[in-house]
């Protein structure tokens, strides 16, 4: 029990505590505060909410690390996730706002008006949040793992307890609030770290302006080295790989269920485009920092660690081996760390650094607590998806209608506690790096719901058979290209697993248009409806013609 | 509720699609099109960064989050000149979602 473990603790439990706090402060009363906390949250607020619930342990503890290992690759990442948001905010949110139902899988199965689609996109919200909140239990395993000094297989699973406990009992109850809170924590302690390093590397307060020169200068130490330099564009992987996976994380972004609910909790179609703007302005803080921290930790460990004799190792590579995911060997045996001997993993970079960099035990506890808090957040948030999906779209609307509220709140526990447990064992051994595993999430989510959110708002002529057929060939073209490339070696224009969405969006826009045009078109009421999604709520078209409400009385 | 000419309501929906669509293009340029033309960029530099690096790091991102104000705030305007009021937004989509 050294000062470190205490103070680290102390900070993850008091802002548990403040957590709690909040989500008893605010129980739900009603179903519609269950789903969409009654459709009243101010956006700026909605902003960190949808922030939080976005910035995952991928974002938190993963990303700075990609982007040290991968360089400018990495950058395909940041662009990704964050030009997604313009799809999102101008093409989706307002439309489904309107449109106004609590679920992803409800929007699709009213708007095509076929349970069969309901129970397909209900299936694929499981899917795409499952395989997400792999990546969010690997996170909380490794930090856990670290706080503790064990292996970070134990911390998953401690990380199991934690997140199915908190998304069952505490986090279903007035989420948005807790994630504006969660916002709050991990933000500080993303920021905090990054301008202590800052302080110490360039002198300056601001990192964004000041970390251009060290970019610079690793390119120079990579060329003595004789290793590809830091910035030098593809690589580690073609130009194509790099546009595909933008395009993945982009199209991806706009079809996450988990993400896509949170617009509907906001008044109008008005304070959406808002929330969406002052999201991406939260989110944009750390992505922005996220290239600072990955270049300020790679310069300290090149310049600082690489190169010290190995007997003579900091105390932090010791506790950072016993959780499996750095290795130090003396390949050549001279007795000196050299910087090609030195093996970390990419998901440890954030943890990692503020010890590297000397920052002391409340930054270090405080980097924890952030991290425990994007994990926790976002692992509420798919939780939420995943037993909506279940509990209000499989079986209350389509296998029971007749189901007590009581009934469905008990099946959407269940569900929770299921799907944790279940992609706790799948991340016990992880099957890839955190960004890794998160990405293959946004290629199934740009595989499927992307092609049928887009037409289904866009194009009134598109159908069932269209939607069905789009979602299936979607699902099957994008898993079957994440495995052929993850296990088969199969790849095309060099394109990897991460990349697949591309292929899957097109096939899946592709069999949509193919199978709609060959099919009867929707009904008169349908297409109507959909052409009603281009106006503001005051404008209603109904037969052929506008109407403006003025008076206000609900239509 | 009264009718209104289905073309004021066309160049309401044309106006906000015009728009955006210039914000596409935009996005479009700062992120595929720099990528694809990354190896020249390189050459170029900004502020101690390769200009290719600097805008998948930095440029990019800041553009976006611009792009969205700039919607947020150009679509407020539209809304007001076409006579759309934002209270009655709000009753209106208060009976408007489904209950269950």
């Amino acid at each position: 029990m050294d000062t470190q473990f205490l103070v680290s603790l102390s900070i993850i439990l008091a802002t548990f505590a403040l957590y709690i706090g909040i989500a008893v402060y605010n129980t739900a009363k009603q179903t519609s505060d269950f789903y969409v906390a009654s459709r009243g949250v101010p956006p700026v607020f909605n902003g960190m909410a949808i922030g939080a619930d976005w910035m995952s342990a991928a974002s938190f503890i993963g990303l700075a690390g990609t982007i040290m290992l991968l360089g400018y690759d990495g950058l395909a990442y940041i662009m990704g996730w964050t030009g997604g948001y313009l799809l999102l905010t101008f093409l989706l949110a307002p439309q489904l706002r309107k449109y106004g139902r609590y679920t992803v899988p409800e929007f699709i199965g009213d708007r095509y008006n076929s349970h069969t689609a309901r129970v397909i996109a209900a299936i694929s919200t499981i899917i795409i949040s499952f395989t997400y909140s792999i990546g969010q239990l690997s996170g909380s395993g490794v930090v856990i793992g670290r706080l503790f000094e064990i292996d970070a297989k134990l911390g998953t699973m401690i990380g199991v307890v934690l997140i199915a406990t908190y998304a069952a009992f505490g986090g279903m109850k007035g989420i948005t609030w807790t994630q504006v809170a969660q916002y709050i924590i991990l933000i500080i302690a993303y920021l905090i770290p990054v301008i202590f390093m800052s302080l110490q590397l360039t002198n300056s307060a601001l990192p964004w302006l000041s970390y251009g020169e060290l970019v610079g200068k690793m390119g120079e130490l990579d060329r003595e080295l004789g290793i590809s330099e830091y910035f030098a564009p593809f690589t580690n992987g073609t130009k194509w790989q790099f546009l595909a996976l933008m395009f993945t994380l982009m199209a991806g972004t706009a079809g996450l269920p988990h993400v896509i609910v949170r617009f509907y909790t906001v008044s109008t179609m008005k304070a959406a485009r808002w929330s969406g703007a002052w999201a991406l302005l939260f989110i944009g803080l750390l992505y922005l920092s996220a290239p600072a921290y990955a270049a300020f930790s790679r310069f300290i460990l090149m310049t600082k660690v690489a190169g010290s004799k190995i007997s003579e190792l900091p105390a932090w590579t010791k506790s950072w081996v016993d959780t499996g995911k750095l290795q130090v060997a003396d390949g050549n045996g001279d007795g000196v760390l050299q910087w090609s001997e030195l093996m970390i993993s990419n998901d440890i970079v954030v943890m990692a650094t503020p010890e590297i960099a000397n920052l002391g035990v409340f930054v270090i506890g405080l980097v924890a607590a952030g991290a425990m808090a994007a994990a926790l957040s976002t692992a509420g948030g798919l939780m939420i998806a995943i037993s909506s999906a279940f509990a209000h779209d499989i079986y209350y609307r389509v296998m029971k209608p007749n189901a007590t509220e009581k009934t469905r709140l008990n099946v959407a526990r269940i569900s929770i506690v299921v799907a944790t447990v279940l992609a706790g064992l799948v991340a016990l051994d992880p099957p890839g790096a955190i960004t890794q595993i998160v990405a293959w999430a946004f290629a199934l989510a740009s595989g499927t719901f992307f092609p049928a959110l887009i037409l289904g708002v866009w194009w009134k002529r598109s159908n069932s058979q269209g939607v069905v057929a789009g979602m299936l060939v979607g699902l099957a073209v994008t898993l079957g290209y994440i495995f052929a490339a993850k296990y088969g070696g199969f790849t095309i224009l060099g394109i990897i697993d991460t990349g697949a969405g591309v292929f899957g969006a097109t096939a899946a826009f592709l069999a949509n248009f193919i199978v709609s045009l060959a099919t009867p078109a929707p009904s008169q009421k349908i297409q109507e409806e959909v052409l009603d999604l281009r106006y503001p709520e005051q404008m209603t078209y109904k037969n052929g013609e506008v109407w403006m409400n003025d008076d206000a009385t609900k239509a | 509720m009264k009718k209104i000419d289905k073309s004021v309501a066309d160049a309401y929906f044309r106006e906000r699609t015009r728009n955006m669509i210039i914000y596409f293009i935009i996005w479009f340029l700062v992120s595929f099109g720099v990528v694809m033309i990354a190896e020249p960029l390189s050459e170029l530099s900004i502020g101690g960064f390769p200009f290719h690096y600097f805008m998948g790091a930095q440029g990019a991102i800041v553009t976006f989050i611009i792009l969205l104000f700039v919607n947020a705030k150009l679509s407020d305007g539209i809304d007001r000149k076409y006579g759309i009021d934002e209270e009655k937004n709000v009753k209106l989509s208060e009976g408007k979602s489904l209950d269950h």
